[in-house]
């Protein structure tokens, strides 16, 4: 029998839901593991027995020199690391309030200065190479568990490479941009959620992040103009998720 | 000399703490909340009220529909949106479905591995599958509720002000009525292992809760009369932590299972208050271990509250329409009882409906002195009695009790 690949989820700053998500496979998740060995997961074990992974999950943003510490380690102790979720490829929301971090830590704590070495929210992909990033707030769940199976067997993952529209007009969702005037993000954003907020009926916030290549941030930017949004408003919108590119 | 304990495992985000010896006693615990701070009030500012509860949902992913409920709670209260019953229903089934998640992944993931002396409950599985299995499966039922209501399992965008982008079917209702039938011999079950249990950890002295059983329009306390949270409790910023703590009137103070158990048992449902009476003695001790019981018999109110929601809509029919929302100056809180305690979200909004204001505190930053405290306790009994790895791991499950989400804790602001 071939030796199980050993797996490490490291968690920086963030809402704990990437690893969180790890755990919602269920029945996935102990497939998962006839192949995998899991030997560092903070949320879900106590146990921390490795200095060595095949396989190294990174989520958060890299907030504190803990953090960045952390990220190094995971670095270069691992073959394969992937910046898991939006905030370890593009730095999410919690990397788009845009003040240096003195006003930041000034306006919450006061004048103490920096006891802690906080930094400016920055995605994991801001410090280290990645072999792989999966982005989304949180990413599909599937999605994680293709590419581990996919790293298993020796095969490249496949980055996605369409627009949550894709996905929009395959589930048949009516259109909430140009039916209900929504500002639905949809049409420049990352595909691979099943577009799950429009069916809700609710436009897509964009939390996979933007869709680089032939797509039309300049057209979205004119519809959303036409629909009755003020600069700001899409400016703002456009940037909450993604102020960095992996 | 200071013993460093690593950072804790088993709990949500990144924390540790630093036990200080002096003179062959504990003279001091300090709580360590490492986690990097998120500044999800200045990210709010000045945001359109429309979007705010998106991003706040994003403060924590185990309690997400607490977040987006409060926030929404916070803005109707400002504009003055009042919505009717079909609506206030379904929120309280989201909320009941995010108890059931967490309390689950709580008590039989995280907690459950230290009764049976594991590192974990994958570890665990293989004498005590049943068990996990168990817990697995009143935990996807909370998940399936949240997609229901929330949208998706984590950080949905279904909840809105003046009510939801989409409305769930008769066949949803009806599979929550059955299933919630279904599963409430588990959480029986969870009640008599978690009530076999010895109390570690402090006895707390103050309980505070919102005044409804889920949520409310002010707090309670073990004291008499409502308040507002600004009347006795009050935040402060530490050297040592990311993390700020309050106290309610001076003193630590405790938010979660445990005390809306002790101030609201006349609210449970028939089998939840049933079990409550059985076990109101060692309850009623307030020691913080005695949470993971309180939460145990929460999983039995939510799956009774879940049932009595699901049957109630499905007799009267879900209309499926939003109340118009317009904004208007004002300001508003929501208070909602997340999964680990009172949840705190205070807004100002502006004429143009941006916000102007954002305060926001969760249960893990209210009980932080009460964890503290309760460290210090427990490190006296066992400092110089146990072994020092043993005092250690016996430290990490008092703080595993207030099934702490660190993540949330660090986003304070004061203007």
């Amino acid at each position: 029998m071939m030796d199980k690949l050993k797996l490490a989820v490291f968690e920086l700053t963030d809402c704990g839901g990437c690893a969180l998500n790890i755990l919602f496979l269920y029945e996935k998740l102990f497939d998962l593991l006839e192949f995998y060995e899991i030997t560092e997961f903070h949320m879900a074990t106590s146990l921390s027995e490795g200095n060595h992974y095949d396989v190294a999950l990174v989520t958060g943003t890299v907030s504190t020199q803990r953090d960045l510490n952390l990220l190094k380690e995971a670095r270069n102790h691992s073959e394969y690391l992937i910046a898991l979720g939006t905030c370890a490829t593009h730095g999410s929301v919690q990397g788009s309030v845009e003040l240096p971090i003195r006003e930041k830590l000034k306006a919450v704590y006061g004048d103490g200065g920096n006891p802690m070495r906080a930094l400016d929210s920055k995605p994991v992909v801001e410090y280290v190479a990645v072999d792989f990033a999966l982005p989304g707030c949180p990413y599909d769940k599937e999605e994680v568990y293709q590419v581990l199976m996919d790293i298993d067997k020796g095969i490249e993952p496949v980055r996605k490479d369409y627009p949550v529209c894709i996905e929009c007009k395959l589930n048949e969702y009516e259109c909430v941009l140009v039916k209900k005037g929504l500002p639905c993000l949809g049409p420049i954003t990352y595909g691979g959620c099943k577009a799950v907020c429009v069916r809700s009926g609710l436009g897509c916030i964009g939390c996979r992040g933007p869709l680089p290549g032939e797509v039309n941030p300049a057209g979205e930017y004119e519809i959303l103009k036409d629909l009755g949004y003020d600069d700001e408003y899409i400016v703002r919108k456009f940037k909450t998720f993604a102020r960095w590119e992996p | 000399m200071i013993i460093e304990m690593r950072e804790f495992t088993r709990v949500e985000g990144n924390g540790k703490a630093e036990i200080v010896i002096e003179d062959g006693e504990v003279k001091d615990v300090r709580l360590q909340i490492v986690e990097g701070p998120r500044f999800f009030e200045l990210l709010t500012l000045g945001r359109h009220y429309y979007d705010v509860p998106d991003l706040e949902a994003r403060i924590c992913a185990i309690c997400y529909l607490s977040h987006s409920v409060a926030s929404v709670i916070g803005i109707e209260r400002a504009f003055g949106v009042e919505v009717p019953g079909e609506i206030t229903l379904l929120r309280e089934l989201g909320l009941i479905g995010e108890l059931l998640e967490s309390h689950a992944l709580h008590l039989y993931l995280l907690v459950a591995p230290d009764v049976f002396g594991y590192p974990d409950a994958i570890r665990m599985a293989t004498k005590h599958g049943e068990l996990v299995k168990e817990g697995l499966a009143l935990k996807a039922f909370g998940n399936r509720i949240r997609v229901m209501v929330g949208g998706r399992e984590i950080h949905g965008i279904n909840v809105k002000p003046g009510g939801f982008g989409r409305y769930p079917t008769v066949e949803e209702l009806e599979r929550v009525e059955k299933e919630s039938e279904a599963l409430l011999r588990l959480a029986r079950r969870a009640v008599r292992l978690f009530a076999q249990l010895d109390p570690y950890g402090a006895q707390a002295r103050h309980f505070v809760a919102t005044d409804g059983y889920l949520w409310g329009e002010r707090l309670v306390s073990d004291e008499e009369g409502a308040f507002h949270y600004t009347e006795r409790i009050e935040e402060r910023s530490l050297v040592y932590s990311f993390a700020k703590q309050s106290r309610y009137k001076g003193e630590a103070f405790f938010v979660g299972a445990l005390p809306r158990l002790l101030l609201k048992s006349e609210m449970l449902t028939p089998t939840a208050k049933r079990l409550f009476e059985e076990h109101r003695e060692k309850l009623s001790s307030g020691y913080v271990s005695y949470n993971n019981l309180a939460q145990a018999i929460e999983l039995v109110y939510a799956l009774e509250r879940a049932n009595e929601i699901a049957k109630t809509l499905l007799d009267r029919g879900i209309e499926g329409e939003n109340v118009p929302v317009e904004p208007r100056e004002g300001e508003g809180i929501g208070y909602v009882e997340a999964p680990r305690g009172v949840l705190i979200h205070h807004y100002r909004i502006d004429g143009s409906g941006k916000v102007a204001y954002s305060n926001i505190i969760t249960p893990t930053a209210l009980n932080h002195a009460m964890m503290e405290a309760s460290l210090l306790e427990e490190a006296r009994k066992l400092y110089g009695e146990a072994d020092e790895r043993a005092m250690i791991g016996r430290l990490e499950e008092t703080v595993r009790a207030f099934d702490p989400c660190i993540s949330c804790s660090v986003h304070l602001v004061k203007f």
